[in-house]
């Protein structure tokens, strides 16, 4: 087949041309300068690792959406990163192996080989922060607080916060003695919140009346006053699934005093990232995307395969996506200058003092075509008696 | 009834809004143009928080999976398809009812190496043989199954029956069941959180209108 397009890029690969690329940067420097103001320390893990490091939470999923290629050196699969949350805790696992508790930000681009959802990415720029070391309701709400203050500085206007807790599903499939299968089945079906296929599936596994009834409920489990219908549906659903509730009254109400403008929406079917998450999850919704924009939770078994399971909660989302949707004034940069070609000294000092100054000045070359507005400029450096003055386009 | 925010419903011409017409109407809502009629693809109702979005039946998945309706009518067979991603489905509308079943000529064999099969369905299709440990060659089509058996491009079909007669009239015959089919409510998930009030009266009214 003839490849007349080449100029056409590959399916879900996007690129940003000026001065789109030169915001998008700016964002991404705010926003890690103030995860730097936090304390999060940035991390750069490669673009490029083995797959058993990739793949740490078994999850069918994230193998399937990871571009893999043969190590010519070695002859074992490599994977580009489909997610830096696994890079991130080896580095806290392994390398940085610290028993304070370690905070670390990244923003790098990761592959899908299929996107997550239809004209997605497949290229997003992931951008999070991780908290390691401290297994407590302050984490959650330390990292829900720079979740949201992330939502603001990309100029999202309206969002939503939906939380929900894994331990909930988890504790009652052990307690109602699912297997694997059974498990899956009835973890598909809640994230349908299929109400009718839970009955049959609990039909069909021949759960007790009250565990069936548990699962149900955990179906219809959501909204803002989620947690007081299910202390009354799951009550009988023992200490660590009332425990898991009254996690998430806390966080909700810590999030309430920093946020009051906040009402968080709770969602007890709702089970992302099961397989690795272990306590609170979250996520961050605005209304023209109908999609999750900004995702993340607890999950303190991670460490493990690294040697080490930490206690662990972060957010990440994608910065792309945040940039396009969010609504940011502009930040007042001055105009560029013009200046001629220099042939004295005088100019070439006066330039690099200004440039110092960080001011952009562009020299005009000789016999170019295009005047100073075609390249951007908004002022010039002219000769006036003697002196080079910053003046405006004559 | 009465909603605070807007609400989209997806719906497909046809037979899925004849039979939903009816439940919506218990709960007060009804179109103001005739989608036979008219050729807009929004159609107000008599509620002015309410607007019906007309899509063919395979799209209506997507749509509310985008957030471009934030709610929708949608089949069993069309939803398994899809895959369903990024949809709540809490309620079976118990509408628009048939089978996906496996067809052929009369007294066709279901085994068989590598039969091909001709269909619409291509995941439930592959999903049903090798559930059974059969591997088959699936020929995706778009339409008129019945005749893929019959100019020897398949050697059997797998199709919804509602009667059978389409199946007998071309000398076929239904030969396996694969699943019962009916059209859910499906919501989007952003629009689930964000307008959960109004969703939540519409769901819990829908299903009262279903049952009751």
């Amino acid at each position: 087949m003839a490849i007349d397009h080449h100029w056409l890029l590959p399916e879900g690969i996007d690129e940003l041309p000026p001065p789109r690329a030169a915001e998008l940067e700016g964002l991404r420097r705010r926003l890690l300068d103030m995860y730097e103001g936090w304390g999060y320390d940035l991390i750069l893990p490669p673009f490029l690792e083995y797959m058993e490091a990739l793949l740490v939470s078994g999850g069918d999923d994230l193998a399937l959406r990871t571009f893999k290629v043969t190590d010519l050196i070695t002859g074992r699969t490599l994977g580009v990163r489909a997610d830096i949350t696994p890079q991130a805790a080896r580095i806290d696992a392994h390398k940085l192996n610290r028993e304070a508790p370690a905070r670390l930000c990244y923003c790098g681009t990761v592959l899908h080989t299929q996107p997550e959802n239809p004209a997605a990415s497949r290229a997003p720029l992931q951008v999070g922060a991780e908290l390691y070391g401290h297994d407590g309701i302050e984490s959650e709400l330390e990292i829900l607080d720079l979740l949201v203050r992330t939502l603001d500085l990309c100029g999202v206007e309206e969002y939503y916060l939906d939380l929900g807790h894994v331990g909930i599903f988890r504790n009652l499939s052990r307690q109602a003695g699912l297997d694997e299968q059974g498990e899956q089945a009835l973890f598909e079906a809640l994230q349908r919140k299929a109400t009718s296929e839970i009955q049959e599936i609990v039909a069909e596994l021949k759960l007790s009346p009250e565990h069936g009834a548990m699962f149900v409920a955990l179906a219809e489990l959501s909204g803002d006053d989620a947690l007081e219908r299910a202390e009354q549906l799951l009550s009988g659903a023992g200490d660590e699934v009332l425990t898991a509730l009254g996690e998430l009254r806390q966080v909700a109400q810590g999030l309430k005093e920093r946020f009051p403008a906040i009402a968080p929406h709770f969602d007890l079917a709702e089970l992302r990232g099961y397989h690795y998450h272990t306590g609170i999850v979250f996520a961050g919704f605005v209304p023209e995307l109908g999609q999750e924009v900004m995702r993340g939770g607890r999950y303190n078994e991670y460490g493990r395969s690294f040697g080490r399971a930490r206690p662990a909660v972060g957010f990440s989302g994608d910065l792309r996506t945040l940039f396009r949707i969010g609504k940011r004034g502009d930040i007042g940069t001055k105009p560029a200058i013009f200046a001629p070609w220099p042939e004295e000294k005088a100019l070439v000092d006066q330039v690099a003092q200004l440039r110092g100054e960080g001011r952009r000045v562009i020299f005009a070359l000789p016999g170019q075509s295009g005047d100073a507005r075609e390249q951007g400029c908004g002022e010039e450096l002219r000769k006036e008696a003697g002196e080079w003055k910053i003046l405006p386009l004559s | 009834m009465k909603f605070e925010t807007s609400l989209k419903i997806a719906l497909s011409k046809g037979r899925i809004f004849k039979d939903t017409l009816p439940l919506l109407a218990r709960l007060g809502i009804e179109p103001v143009d005739d989608p036979e009629k008219s050729r807009k693809l929004i159609l107000d109702t008599n509620l002015e928080q309410v607007k019906f979005v007309m899509i063919r039946a395979t799209d209506v998945p997507t749509y509310v999976q985008w957030g471009a309706a934030d709610i929708g009518v949608a089949g069993k067979d069309v939803l398994v398809e899809h895959g369903g991603e990024g949809l709540y489905q809490p309620l079976d509308l118990r509408i628009a009812r048939c089978r996906l079943m496996v067809a052929g000529p009369a007294g066709a064999s279901l085994q068989g190496d590598r039969l091909r099969i001709a269909t619409k369905y291509v995941k439930a299709a592959r999903a049903h043989f090798a559930a059974k440990g059969q591997q088959v060659e699936i020929i995706k089509l778009y339409g008129s199954m019945e005749l893929a058996p019959l100019v020897g491009l398949s050697d059997l079909i797998v199709d919804l029956v509602e009667s059978g007669n389409t199946l007998k009239a071309n000398g076929l015959e239904p030969l396996e069941h694969i699943d019962d089919i009916s059209s859910r409510l499906i919501f989007n998930k952003a629009a689930w959180k964000m307008k959960h009030a109004d969703i939540t009266r519409f769901l819990a009214a829908m299903r009262e209108a279903v049952e009751g």
